[in-house]
């Protein structure tokens, strides 16, 4: 455990990750995520591990999947336009389930928009910027602190869940120093590896948690990798029957293992009127908010995705339930509220408040909304 | 929950964000939490350049400035973007030479040379540093003497003794004005 230490954002993405023991990360350096591989660069080598600048975000994303079918946890960081580039592979790790990290530090968009910017327009394409039906968790830490903690979690999940894991921040908190103290992990998991007799291994097929155990390179297990739809024999299939229970073990294993996903922080939420939802810089305006609220009489609470994907259904509904009002600020045009609307249909009226003009959202400006809402 | 919110600013490569990034060592290792954000413009030498500090005896909530409580502005370039921020008792001090405009509405508005000591004690790039010891005299945040501690532990060993004597500098210009 370290002492009290002013650290930036992006910084504690890089000592999370070689906390977690991430020992590969490829990268093509971009804004607002540029300290990452600058502190990867630095560090990974004096850790036994191994830092390459890639050609671009294509080949960034490749050499990160390769290398954790390689046996090695491993990581790459980018924002917007290189998050678009990754999304190829991305998917290809996900279809191969191949533990994974990917940090997106969320400037303005789309194209190149505004890289110094904060911005949260990246919630839905984190989530569905690969094609396909895929499973993937996204993690969205709102302090320096927490995107220490929860990129130390997306390593321990994407190895036992053999998913991409996404950590999901704006600029703001990625750019921010905060005091900080770094504390040792209290678990970290390293995928199931691949035992018992080597002519019975199938490298897909699963037992009750619906997770195949890991060929580990060199121990000698015969395994096939491919983007195809594959059998448990990793070999490609077109068998309706094979090809359905196969989506159907890719897609529940996220469902099955929800308690180890899923991760909410709720503030003053019993007794108040209005519920923000929040994540990221909106989240701590929220906090801050609601504090000046209650000087003034007025009741908001804060339910505050920390695993935004898969999305907290139940616990929202839970949260949500008697409240006159939900609010969801965030910095786009409408998208978090996209799923606030879907999973509270008919059970509370939500409103949103959109800033996308490059500045991020402030205490005032929620006050102001959740006062309107008030009334 | 008492907050106090910190602005350094001027424009590119008067050093404002090492003199920010000195007083949030001070005050993290006095217990302090400290969020510290900036902005700068894409250029090497001139353009706006501030760092701010939100100091908090807990985790800071809302980690960017609102109603700054001291601020610290060393060019003309940075004065519209603190105009917004400032009440009657904010503690502002500016350059005298570089700020000729400074932020309007009655308040006290502390002009000191602080960019022509730094040139007196031989390095103009030292302003920072004379600031910084202004400030801590003038704004109540941090006992003097332990951030001159930090201070000197965080700049290179080769300028010790030039910023010592920066900082000293500072102190004292902004002492003789509240004896004034």
């Amino acid at each position: 455990m370290s002492n009290p230490t002013n650290i930036q954002g992006n910084a504690a993405a890089a000592a999370g990750a070689i906390a977690a023991g991430c020992r590969f990360y490829a990268g093509y350096p971009i804004t607002p995520s540029s300290e990452i591989a600058e502190q990867m660069a630095a560090r990974l080598p004096k850790a036994g591990g191994t830092f390459i600048q890639m050609e671009d975000e294509l080949g960034s994303m490749a050499a990160t999947v390769g290398a954790s079918l390689g046996g090695v946890k491993a990581m790459t960081a980018t924002s917007g336009p290189g998050f678009s580039l990754k999304q190829e592979n991305l998917g290809y790790a996900a279809m191969t389930e191949t533990p994974c990290v990917i940090v997106n530090v969320m400037r303005g968009g789309p194209s190149t928009g505004l890289p110094t910017r904060p911005a949260q327009a990246d919630i839905m394409q984190a989530r569905w910027g690969t094609h396909g039906d895929h499973p993937i968790i996204v993690l969205a830490p709102h302090t320096v602190r927490e995107i220490y903690e929860e990129t130390i979690r997306a390593f321990n999940l994407a190895e036992a869940l053999r998913t991409p894991v996404v950590v999901l921040y704006d600029e703001t908190i990625g750019h921010l120093v905060e005091t900080v103290t770094l504390k040792e992990p209290e678990e970290i998991i390293t995928r199931k590896w691949a035992e018992g007799p080597r002519e019975d291994y199938l490298p897909y097929a699963a037992g009750a948690d619906m997770i195949p155990a890991f060929p580990r390179p060199g121990d000698g297990y015969r395994t096939h990798t491919t983007g195809l739809t594959h059998d448990e024999r990793g070999f490609p299939t077109q068998d309706p029957e094979k090809v359905a229970a196969f989506m159907e073990r890719l897609l529940g294993k996220l469902e099955t293992h929800r308690d180890l996903i899923e991760k909410n922080e709720l503030v003053e939420t019993d007794g108040a009127d209005v519920l923000i939802v929040a994540i990221g810089t909106p989240a701590r305006a929220a906090k801050s908010a609601i504090r000046e609220l209650r000087d003034e009489g007025i009741r908001a609470g804060l339910f505050r995705p920390v695993t935004l994907w898969p999305f907290p259904e139940e616990a929202l509904k839970a949260a949500a339930k008697g409240k006159r009002a939900v609010l969801v600020p965030e910095m786009n045009a409408g998208q978090m509220i996209l799923e606030v609307e879907r999973v509270l249909a008919g059970e509370a009226p939500v409103t949103g408040l959109n800033v996308f003009n490059g500045e991020p959202i402030t205490p005032a400006q929620i006050a102001a909304a959740v006062k309107e809402l008030a009334k | 929950m008492s907050q106090t919110q910190i602005r350094f600013s001027g424009s590119g490569g008067q050093g404002l964000i090492l003199s920010a990034r000195i007083l949030a060592a001070a005050l993290a290792a006095r217990g302090k939490f400290v969020a510290q954000s900036q902005a700068y413009e894409p250029t090497s030498r001139g353009g706006l350049s501030r760092s701010d500090l939100v100091v908090s005896d807990r985790e800071v909530d809302y980690p960017l400035v609102t109603s700054l409580d001291c601020v610290v502005i060393l060019d003309q370039v940075a004065v519209a973007a603190s105009e917004g921020l400032l009440r009657p008792d904010t503690v502002t001090i500016t350059d005298a030479a570089r700020v000729s405009a400074p932020p309007g509405e009655p308040r006290r508005v502390l002009a000191l040379p602080i960019t022509g000591k730094a040139r007196g004690i031989g390095n103009i790039r030292v302003a920072n540093i004379v600031a910084l010891g202004a400030l801590a005299e003038l704004a109540g945040i941090i006992d003097p003497d332990s951030l001159r501690e930090t201070m000197l532990d965080l700049v290179p060993p080769r300028f010790r003794d030039l910023n010592a004597e920066a900082f000293d500098a500072g102190r004292e210009m902004a002492a003789t004005l509240e004896n004034a």
